[in-house]
């Protein structure tokens, strides 16, 4: 590969203060670092480093989203390449916007935003809508707080968030029936739209009490049920999710703290008898809920985020806790079909006063340490 | 306090546990400083014929820690800068008695007592030891509050406790009476990996009735075995007085001061790392020229020499000649040379990491080819919490970093940096490749200003006070 890199000192000083393209700084830069490891040592103690960077932890996350992303092309179509495509031209323009105008260098903390956006939204979501929320997420939820590492809420949710509100009726217009045939949806384009009567997904049915079936368990673990384009799966989720928790990048305590509270708290609620489901007994609806709609994806992929996520163990429990409540409550008490993306964005708000709330037990803790 | 956090690293090159003589050398180019002392004030003349063991120069802020001539030889004080060179080494080891005058005098002024702490300076044993909180030399006339003797030094690569026990049991028992003899009541404990051995139960037997010892056992983990841990871990308060620490070298220096009354001068040290054939430990004087163990141990070309271990030593300068007096072991690493195409994208058998993210995990663990490269780009915090998983002191890196970048000094005093051991670990595993360990001794040593600027005032105010109280009573006296 030392063409390529001869190519890139070639054009180094083109992009160095002076050049003519001095302004483009850190795009050059990015794209060198996406093909050459930096060349920088270490100045004192400690005279090595561990191997891993910020781009292997983001590339942990997109490599265990890929069956997601898979699992999404066969049920819901090749149009979801389109949406990846959409999401990642329009979020880089302003990750890389902001980046030129900070004179800072592009974070990788983008790429996975742009993997794990489309694979919330509704399948046949207009392009144009996936290109605002992605646009809107980066700017609102993470460049104006300054950028990766330092943003409040998770960027993908923000612009979830603001697409649910702003456009209910195309939203909730935009679920596709998954493709029920062996080759899957990898044939065509976009798989045919849900009429408005039976329309919608599991939650939803549940929520007008349409069909009291509520979809099979089954159909749920493997993800042949509406929903967002990768959330269906269940067992795809759960095995993708496991390995994020194996690499250390995602947190198991957010994890677990989480779909605990969650399940621990409905199965109160059916067994208190303040809900009532089709289902009979208790342990079928709970499970039936723990896979229908986002609350695993979200759960796996979203809370589990480090920058929204509090940074201490303890306050990961209480986050998770938070998340997994509210999602029960906003289900099964509100007007909204899906809470998961409120709560996350609920426990986002919350994640730095648990922070602040451990670290001053422990700095009181420390204070009669020696 | 219990042991939390702490990490191996399996480096390669692990020094093998035989000890290597060098070749006699015929000048030693000795430096005027080590990690702790600066030898400002020179006691020699240029020219002049000393024997091994005469004192060179002394460390005025130290309590006079002495700088000792190594060998016979020749002074040669200008020919390289910041060291004492010694032409015409003679090739056996010599010793200086110290003259029987001298001994009388101090005896009459100190005691029987004082001429122990008097050989123990004066003979450089005393320069093995540290106080445990501040990692300073301790005031040789001063009263501990407890000893620490630890065996272990588990940081790659540094001189292995088990390496200098070798064939020294005796020494290191009657360097323990001896410094039991030092004490009153003071506890000594004695750390050891594993005090149920046979060897540990050897050193039991050997010192019973002599010394009243305490074992405590510690996990083989860097970096466990660092003094303010250990006190920590003794639930030593730094208010009780100071605690000195010393390792296993310190203990047989102890032992030849005061049983054969000679100056140490000789040191076991370590050489490993990648680039070093034959990773060994050897056998050197201080003043040893680095020329000399370059030319028999490193092929590597472009390799970057290290006094100390891997995460705490300091890079040794081409212009330091010769092994300096606290050296404890030399650390060879390979500079990063060649940038890796896709690095972020390969599977990673061969990299060893505290997160699963290579599929090394999968692997045995194994030592590794490190090399001087940062692995990765500078990026903000991503508050990932692999710093505080790893520290021994129980701090929190990553609030201490978040306080620093804000600016918030007086929350980095509350938030106890001043509790950081300087372990180099934080900065080690941080993804966002934050150099926490620089940043923390620069919030310490800023800390350390304000506090003795405040000091100052304080004590200038109190003068004030004192001369305006006077000036007012010599005015009602005159008054009168």
């Amino acid at each position: 590969m030392k063409w390529l890199l001869k190519i890139i000192d070639a054009t180094r000083p083109a992009f160095e203060e002076g050049g003519k393209l001095q302004i483009f700084h850190p795009v050059f830069e990015a794209l060198e670092h996406v093909f050459f490891a930096p060349s920088t040592r270490t100045i004192g103690a400690p005279h090595i480093r561990d191997p891993l960077d910020v781009k292997r932890v983001m590339s942990m996350v997109i490599i265990s989203a890929m069956p997601c992303v898979l699992a999404a092309l066969y049920f819901f179509g090749l149009r979801f390449i389109a949406m990846i495509v959409v999401t990642y031209a329009a979020g880089l323009a302003v990750e890389a916007t902001f980046s030129i105008v900070r004179k800072e260098s592009i974070n990788e903390g983008f790429f996975v935003t742009g993997i794990l956006f489309p694979l919330i939204l509704p399948p046949n979501l207009p392009l144009w809508m996936v290109a605002l929320g992605v646009a809107f997420g980066v700017f609102i939820g993470k460049e104006l707080f300054g950028g990766t590492g330092r943003n409040i809420f998770n960027p993908a949710l923000v612009g979830r968030c603001f697409l649910s509100l702003a456009y209910p009726k195309t939203m909730a217009a935009s679920w596709v029936e998954p493709s029920h045939e062996l080759t899957g949806g990898l044939l065509t384009w976009v798989s045919p739209s849900l009429d408005a009567v039976s329309g919608a997904t599991p939650l939803a049915m549940a929520k007008r009490a349409v069909d009291p079936e509520m979809g099979s368990i089954a159909h749920q673990l493997m993800g042949s049920v509406s929903g967002s384009a990768g959330e269906t799966s269940a067992i795809l989720i759960i095995f993708c999710g496991t390995f994020l928790l194996f690499t250390r990048v995602a947190s198991w305590r957010t994890v677990v703290s989480m779909l605990g509270s969650f399940v621990i708290l409905t199965a109160a609620l059916i067994i208190g008898g303040a809900v009532d489901y089709p289902i009979s007994g208790v342990f079928g609806p709970v499970i039936w809920h723990l896979f229908a709609g986002g609350l695993l994806f979200g759960a796996f992929y979203m809370a589990t985020d480090p920058v929204t996520s509090p940074t201490t163990n303890a306050g990961k429990w209480f986050y998770g806790i938070t998340i997994g409540s509210t999602t029960v409550l906003i289900r099964n008490f509100t007007g909204y079909v899906e809470g998961v993306t409120f709560a996350i964005l609920l426990g986002n708000i919350v994640a730095p006063i648990l922070d602040e709330i451990v670290v001053g037990i422990r700095i009181r803790r420390l204070r009669n340490e020696g | 306090m219990k042991f939390k956090g702490g990490y191996n690293i399996l480096l390669k090159g692990r020094p093998a546990s035989t000890v290597k003589a060098m070749p006699e050398p015929k000048s030693l180019y000795l430096p005027l400083y080590s990690e702790r002392f600066t030898f400002t004030e020179i006691r020699v003349k240029d020219g002049q014929e000393v024997s091994g063991g005469d004192i060179l120069a002394t460390d005025p802020d130290n309590h006079a820690v002495p700088l000792l001539a190594p060998r016979a030889g020749t002074v040669h004080l200008k020919t390289v800068e910041n060291h004492i060179v010694l032409e015409d080494v003679a090739q056996l080891e010599e010793h200086a008695d110290i003259p029987k005058k001298e001994l009388l005098h101090i005896e009459q002024e100190m005691g029987a007592a004082g001429i122990k702490r008097y050989k123990l300076l004066s003979l450089g044993a005393w320069q093995f030891f540290y106080d445990a909180f501040t990692g300073a030399l301790p005031d040789p006339l001063g009263t501990p509050q407890a000893v620490i003797v630890s065996t272990l030094s588990i940081e790659p690569f540094l001189t292995r406790g088990d390496v200098q026990l070798h064939k020294r049991l005796l020494n290191f028992t009657r360097g323990l009476e001896h410094l039991q003899s030092l004490l009153e009541y003071q506890p000594i404990y004695l750390v050891m990996p594993n005090i149920s051995s046979e060897f540990a139960n050897l050193i039991r037997n050997q010192i019973r009735g002599y010394a009243s010892v305490k074992m405590l056992e510690i996990p083989l983990k860097y970096p466990y075995e660092h003094f303010a841990l250990l006190a920590r871990r003794l639930n030593l308060k730094p208010g009780g007085g100071p605690v000195w620490s010393v390792r296993t070298e310190g203990v047989l220096a102890v032992d030849r001061a005061l049983t054969l009354t000679k100056p140490c001068t000789v040191r076991i040290v370590s050489i490993g790392g990648i680039g070093v054939n034959l990773p060994t430990h050897m056998k050197v004087m201080p003043g040893y020229p680095i020329q000399k163990i370059k030319e028999n141990y490193i092929f590597e070309p472009a390799a970057r020499v290290i006094n100390g271990g891997i995460l705490t030593g300091r890079i040794l300068e081409a212009d330091t000649l010769g092994v300096d007096t606290e050296c404890r072991g030399i650390t060879i690493l390979r500079e990063l040379e060649e940038r890796e195409f896709l690095g972020f994208t390969r599977p990673g058998w061969s990299r060893h990491s505290y997160a699963n993210c290579y599929l090394s995990s999968l692997r045995k663990k194994f030592e590794e080819n490190y090399t001087t490269g940062v692995r990765g780009e500078l990026r903000p915090c991503i508050s990932c919490n692999f710093c505080e998983e790893v520290c021994p002191a129980g701090i929190m890196p990553y609030l201490i970093h978040k306080y620093l970048y804000a600016d918030l000094i007086e929350e980095v005093e509350q938030a106890r940096v001043d509790l950081c051991v300087e372990c180099g670990l934080c900065s080690y595993v941080c993804p966002s490749k934050i150099d926490l360990r620089t940043q923390f001794i620069e919030a310490k040593a800023l800390i350390a200003k304000e506090k003795e600027e405040i000091r100052q005032e304080q004590l200038r105010q109190e003068e004030l006070q004192k001369q305006q109280e006077e000036a007012r009573k010599l005015s009602e006296e005159k008054a009168q």
